[in-house]
This record gives structure tokens, C-alpha cells and sequence, in this order.
């Protein structure tokens, strides 16, 4: 049994707060996640990295995010979790070395190789077994801890049961997937992008092909007529944020939130929310209430429909995706902050989306609560009034009555 | 250079046999996928009666914690019974040997990751004792691996690629959310865009897609001929088709010894008139975005 909390003070405390792990796919990602509470944060390299697609970390990118998550006392981990075919092998010792050298605190790998190398060269990063091993159990965690690996990050398909039974047997550092899209294969294990258009999965290049439609047949008899519902296996996301709580009070070591690829207002709404949750429930985990603002907030930058995973049990039919109608769509992120004039009421905004005078905006805040106010007035750079904000990353100023900070952001309440 | 078969029959392991193939895998109730399940006296019994063959059982699941322990009373009556070896893909199997002492051929078998020299022999020195190279690589890959690898090999010959596993019942889920009533026996699903089948059966366990076509190695011998075993499987075949292939490989295998040529044995397997596939022996899949790109714009061009 983990030891979660003490009584101090007549008041029972959690004292193993677990590590909020964030994503990043690239620097101004990473520096809004680590703004908006998390504790670390997940990258890839330009080599050795799985997600080809997300924009990746050159090793100056890399040098840059440790100075700055050094700042806010954040962590950096880098995947280094392609499964290396005979000609990825070259430069490997290198990177390694160069990660170390820039004070990465770990790698996220699922080759046996990098393992051990990255422990016989005598690193000083950590080194974390990558979700691509599906690791289920604590007789393959014994194995890891027997290499000498610093913590495994568990398979998705694990249940609340058996990572309670899992916590209670090994000591190991364990990472577990709270948030995020979901593999509906084993992970590591699925060759359909490989089969199908020659991408392979295992090194990056994942096509998605789950998230197809498929005609289904008997033999040689077609099941599926034009009108059916084609067959896939597209999963919903997973957001188990109802049940941080006892996930806490298991002592997990680190929650990760899946999504090197996702946006900023994504990775900013993900993190604040879990960051405010957790934060109140290690408060006072007596007396903690949960209530729907989680929930909803998650749902604002949520783009499919969210679903427990495999928290309880093997997901069914409702854990699935069959239509594209099921698909969530997303809140219109429209602004960031850059300044805020308390005495004018103006705010300096970075525009991200079209908006106009006379739209609701809900401003949301690392560091305050939510607010709303209607755009009365738009300035550009010239202080000339306009109607619109509709050139991306433009400069303007607009009047807002109530407080912002740096780094909040606005999303346009769709009525 | 040993043929090695999963077998579907226990009454055709005489013509196994017979043929001079030694080398069985035997599915369990534990096993990731078979062609047949086999009970522990059955097993038993297989190795009594045949004392020159090695019989290896596939323990070849990613086990939930809570199967461990049942998993461990396995292995302990497998170990009795004297099989020859494990091939498994969690290293929760692997751990459970060592810890009880047992001195078992322990082939790493993780179908898609035994992609590289190097890690193979890392894990020479964390107690594997063989290794099944995956299938989703070149054959210059594979025969590099051999090369630089100082365990035992096995090598996919010939029969239905793993392809996916899910943990999640897919079938069943998809019946429930289009309310179909469908026969589970020989499904299939068809990619809209490739226009690939592929078969698709959910077991206790999960739910598993393989190819439809049937790889095939038998012209190659010359080039694998260093392999240590060569793997046919037979799920999806028939006992006429794998006793068929059985004895076709096997034929082919002494035409080495003998340097005839195979090109009546290839006729012989045309003419079982089964898919046939290269998989990716002579094929190289992409990862890099630059390439991923260079792919589908040359897909783009193609269509119109």
C-alpha cells in the first residue's frame, strides 16, 4: 500500500501528489502547458521519436524548453520510442549523450536497446518504459525494474482493479494515461497502417487506419450494404477526470495526458482543468466535492466524444465511435492575451480565430477563474477601431472591464 | 535450417512427423491465437509419444495482472510435463520463468518488434534464449539480423500475417451498434480505399485481424538458408492445406540438401489456389514525414 496522505494538524492530508505530464508538439506548447500547471512535459526529437507528424523538438528546441521549464521547476521528458529497425541505429549513442548533457530529466523508450544503453553509457536522465510495450502486469514491471528502468508507463488497457492490485505489489514508478485519444489496438502491436499504406505505426508514421470504415463480409458475402453503419474501430478519447480522485489515493506517480499533436488551446484547457482538479482534491481530500465544471471545460476542447477507457472494464459498444456525426466539435479558440492595462481596461490580444464586435467571449486562466464579457471594441495596431479580428496571430487591443493576465485565453461562446 | 508448424491437428502430427518436421508450437488456453486449443494432457500425451520432437506452447498474450497468477500455475504444469519451450511477447512470462528457476527455451515471439540485431541481443543477456524476427520487415533486414545475432532465429515462412490485436471485443461491439445478426465464423473486413481484406475473429482474449493472403518464402531458400527455424502457420487453413504446405516446405527443404530445383514445388503451391503475398520481403514502409508525404502525393497523381 502507497503512502497517499497523513493526518496533519487534525486534517488529513494528500502527501504524494501525482505529477500532471502534459504533452507538447512544440515550444510554445510546451511553454503554455508548463504556464498552465504542468508539472512536466512530454516531446519528441527530430529522431527516435514516434508522432512524425507533430512538429518535433530540434536539440536547440530541446535546450530551450529545459531552460525554461527550469524556471518554473517543470520537468522535461523526451520519447525516444520508435521501435528501431537494423538502419535507425546510427547516432543513437550521440542523441543520447546530447539529451543528457541539456539536463532532459528522461527518455520515454520502448526498444530494449536504447534501454540499456542509455543506462551502460551512465546517464543522469531517467529512463521510462513508453505505453508502446503494453505493460499489463507486475512481472513484466519486474523485469523493467530488473533492467534497471526508472518507471513504466502502463498500457491503456489496464482497469482501475488491476492497476489498484498493481500499486499495491511494486515500487516502481508508475505512469498512467488519464486523458487522451486511445490506440483501439494494443499498442506497438498494430500493423494496419503498415499493411495497408506502407506507414509504419511502430516507427511514427501511424495512418490512423482504425479510424476508417470497412465493409464487413461472410466469406464472400457482403455484410455491410451502402446504407449500414460501416464497420470501424474508432475509440472515443478517454478522460477519466471522475475519477482523479481515487486514482490519487492509489498513489500513481505521474497522470499523463496523451496528445503531442494537439492545439494550444487544447493542451492549455487539458492541463488547467486537471491542474485545478487535482490541486483541489489534494487540498482536502475530505471534503472534496466534484462538480461539472471539469467536465464542461474538458468538452470545450474536446474533439471526439469522451469516454471512461478501460477504467472499469473492457469499453463497449458506447466506448466506440461509428458515425462522424459522434465527433465533438470543437470551441472556437479566438485569442491569447499579451497584456493588460488595468487603469484603460484594454487588453493587448494575440488573435488565433475570426471573431467580432458583439461576440460572447469566455476567457480562461491558469491562474483565475473563468469570466465572460461581450466585445465592444476592436483596435489594430494603429489604434484605428475595426469590426473584425480576422487576420491570424495579428496584434490588437480590445476593451475588456474585467481582469485578464498574460497567457490567459479567449474562446468564442457558440450560442 | 528446421521447419517449425503450429499445429492445427493432433491426429496429423503422424504426417508432421513423417515428413521430418520435429518442431510443433501448441496452442493453449492462454495463447494470444491458435489454430486449435490443446488441453495439458493432450500435451502430455504429444510428448510421450513422440520423444524426438520439441514442443513449444504459446504463451504469447499481454496478460492482465489479474490472469498472473493463474498464468504462474500454468507454467508450473507445463514444466512438468517437460515442454521444450515458451514463445511469448510479455515479459511478465519471461519474469515468471526465471523467478521459479525453470530452464525452458524462452523465444521471444512479440510478433512486431523484433526488428533489429541489437535489441535481440540485448535481450540474449536478460534470459530469451531465442527470438521470432518479425514479419513487417525486409528480408535483407531479417537475414542482417541473423547475421549479427548469436541466438537462435525463427523466421516467418509462410501462412496469414498478424496484422492487429485489440483487448476490446470489436465484433461485438459493432454488432450492438448496428443491430446486425451476423455468423462470427469466417468474417472478414475490406479497407474502402485498398480494397485489402483482411479476417477478423475475436477469441476469449481480444479480437485479432490477419491477412487474407498467405506469405510465402519457398523460393527463398537459398538466401534464408541461415535461419535456425522457419515458422508455418496454419490458422486458416484446413488440414488438407496445412498437411499440403507442410509437405511442400518440407520437400523443399531436402531439394536444398539435394540443390534441386523448387520451381515444381512453387507449381505445386499455385496450384492450391490460396492468396499468396511477399508481405514486406521485398517492401520497405516509411515512418518520415517527408516520405509519408512523397507517398501520398504520388497516391494523388495515380488517381487521376
Amino acid at each position: 500500500m502507497r503512502n497517499v496522505s497523513q493526518i496533519i494538524d487534525g486534517k488529513r492530508q494528500i502527501i504524494k501528489k501525482p505529477e500532471l505530464l502534459s504533452p507538447a508538439g512544440n515550444l510554445e506548447k510546451l511553454k503554455i502547458a508548463i504556464i498552465y500547471g504542468a508539472d512536466a512535459v512530454f516531446i519528441g526529437g527530430k529522431e527516435f521519436s514516434l508522432r512524425s507528424q507533430a512538429s518535433n523538438f530540434t536539440i536547440d528546441d530541446i535546450k530551450e524548453a529545459v531552460a525554461f521549464a527550469n524556471q518554473y521547476h517543470a520537468k522535461i521528458h523526451v520519447t525516444c520510442n520508435i521501435i528501431l529497425h537494423q538502419n535507425n541505429l546510427e547516432g543513437i549513442k550521440e542523441y543520447l549523450q546530447a539529451l543528457d548533457d541539456i539536463g532532459v530529466t528522461a527518455i520515454i523508450v520502448a526498444d530494449p536497446y536504447i534501454m540499456m544503453l542509455a543506462k551502460e553509457m551512465k546517464l543522469k536522465l531517467e529512463v521510462h518504459v513508453s505505453t508502446q510495450l503494453s505493460t499489463l502486469n507486475t512481472k513484466a514491471i519486474q523485469f523493467y525494474q530488473d533492467m534497471g528502468m526508472d518507471r513504466v508507463v502502463l498500457g491503456r488497457e489496464v482497469t482501475y482493479e488491476n492497476l489498484k492490485d498493481i500499486l499495491n505489489e511494486t515500487d516502481m514508478d508508475i505512469e498512467y494515461f488519464i486523458h487522451g485519444a486511445m490506440c483501439i489496438h494494443y499498442s506497438g502491436r498494430c500493423m494496419l497502417s503498415n499493411y495497408l499504406v506502407r506507414r509504419d505505426a511502430n516507427r511514427g508514421g501511424c495512418s490512423q487506419s482504425c479510424r476508417w470504415y470497412y465493409d464487413l463480409y461472410d466469406n464472400d458475402t457482403l455484410l455491410t450494404n451502402e446504407n449500414d453503419m460501416p464497420f470501424t474501430m474508432s475509440s472515443k478519447d478517454m478522460a477519466l477526470v471522475n475519477h482523479i480522485g481515487e486514482l490519487i489515493e492509489l498513489g500513481v506517480d505521474s497522470f499523463k495526458i496523451e496528445g503531442r499533436m494537439k492545439s494550444l488551446h487544447y493542451i492549455a484547457t487539458v492541463v488547467s482543468t486537471y491542474r485545478k482538479l487535482i490541486d483541489s482534491y489534494c487540498d482536502d481530500p475530505n471534503h472534496f466535492i466534484m462538480n461539472d465544471f471539469y467536465v464542461k471545460e474538458l468538452e470545450k476542447a474536446a474533439n471526439r466524444a469522451l469516454c471512461h477507457g478501460f477504467f472499469y472494464e473492457n469499453p463497449g459498444v458506447n466506448e466506440q465511435l461509428y458515425n462522424i456525426r459522434d465527433e465533438h466539435p470543437t470551441q472556437e479558440f479566438v485569442l491569447r492575451v499579451i497584456d493588460y492595462d488595468e487603469e484603460s481596461h484594454i487588453a493587448t490580444i494575440e488573435q488565433r480565430n475570426y471573431f467580432k464586435v458583439g461576440d460572447k467571449i469566455e476567457i480562461f486562466s491558469p491562474s483565475h477563474s473563468n469570466l465572460f464579457f461581450i466585445v465592444k471594441k476592436i483596435y489594430n495596431e494603429d489604434k484605428e477601431e475595426v469590426d473584425v479580428a480576422n487576420h491570424p496571430m495579428e496584434i490588437l487591443y480590445i476593451e475588456c472591464d474585467q481582469y485578464v493576465e498574460k497567457n490567459d485565453m479567449g474562446r468564442k461562446v457558440i450560442r | 535450417m528446421k521447419l517449425f508448424i503450429s499445429l492445427n491437428n493432433k491426429s496429423r502430427l503422424y504426417d508432421y512427423h513423417d515428413m521430418g518436421i520435429h518442431y510443433y508450437l501448441l496452442g493453449t488456453p492462454y495463447s494470444f491465437y491458435t489454430p486449435h486449443i490443446f488441453q495439458i494432457d493432450e500435451i502430455k500425451d504429444m510428448i510421450a509419444s513422440y520423444p524426438d520432437c520439441h514442443f513449444y506452447v504459446g504463451l504469447n498474450g499481454l496478460y492482465d495482472q489479474d490472469k498472473i497468477a493463474e498464468l504462474e500455475t500454468y507454467i508450473d504444469k507445463l514444466q512438468d510435463i517437460h515442454i521444450t519451450g515458451i514463445l511469448f511477447q510479455d515479459f511478465g512470462v519471461l519474469q515468471i520463468v526465471k523467478d521459479k528457476g525453470y530452464h525452458l527455451d524462452m523465444m521471444y515471439a512479440p510478433e512486431t518488434l523484433n526488428t533489429n540485431a541489437q535489441s535481440i541481443n540485448t535481450l540474449a543477456k536478460l534470459g530469451i534464449t531465442s527470438a521470432f524476427i518479425s514479419h513487417v520487415i525486409s528480408l535483407e533486414e531479417q537475414i542482417q539480423i541473423k547475421n549479427e545475432t548469436s541466438i537462435p532465429l525463427m523466421m516467418f515462412a509462410h501462412g496469414v500475417e498478424y496484422m492487429a490485436a485489440s483487448k476490446r471485443k470489436l465484433l461485438s461491439n459493432y454488432k450492438a451498434a448496428s443491430h446486425k445478426e451476423f455468423n462470427d465464423d469466417h468474417l472478414m473486413i475490406q479497407d474502402r480505399s485498398s480494397k485489402k481484406k483482411m479476417h477478423i475473429f475475436e477469441n476469449n482474449h481480444s479480437t485479432l485481424i490477419f491477412s487474407e493472403e498467405r506469405l510465402y518464402t519457398l523460393d527463398l531458400f537459398n538466401q534464408i538458408k541461415d535461419m535456425d527455424y522457419l515458422y508455418i502457420e496454419t490458422l486458416f487453413m484446413d488440414d488438407n492445406e496445412a498437411i499440403e504446405v507442410a509437405s511442400i516446405y518440407s520437400d523443399a527443404l531436402s531439394s536444398i540438401n539435394y540443390d534441386r530445383d523448387v520451381k515444381a514445388l512453387l507449381a505445386l503451391l499455385y496450384q492450391m489456389n490460396k492468396p499468396l503475398s511477399r508481405g514486406f520481403l521485398f517492401d520497405n514502409t516509411v515512418y518520415k514525414l517527408e516520405d509519408v508525404r512523397k507517398i501520398d502525393n504520388e497516391k494523388r497523381e495515380s488517381n487521376h
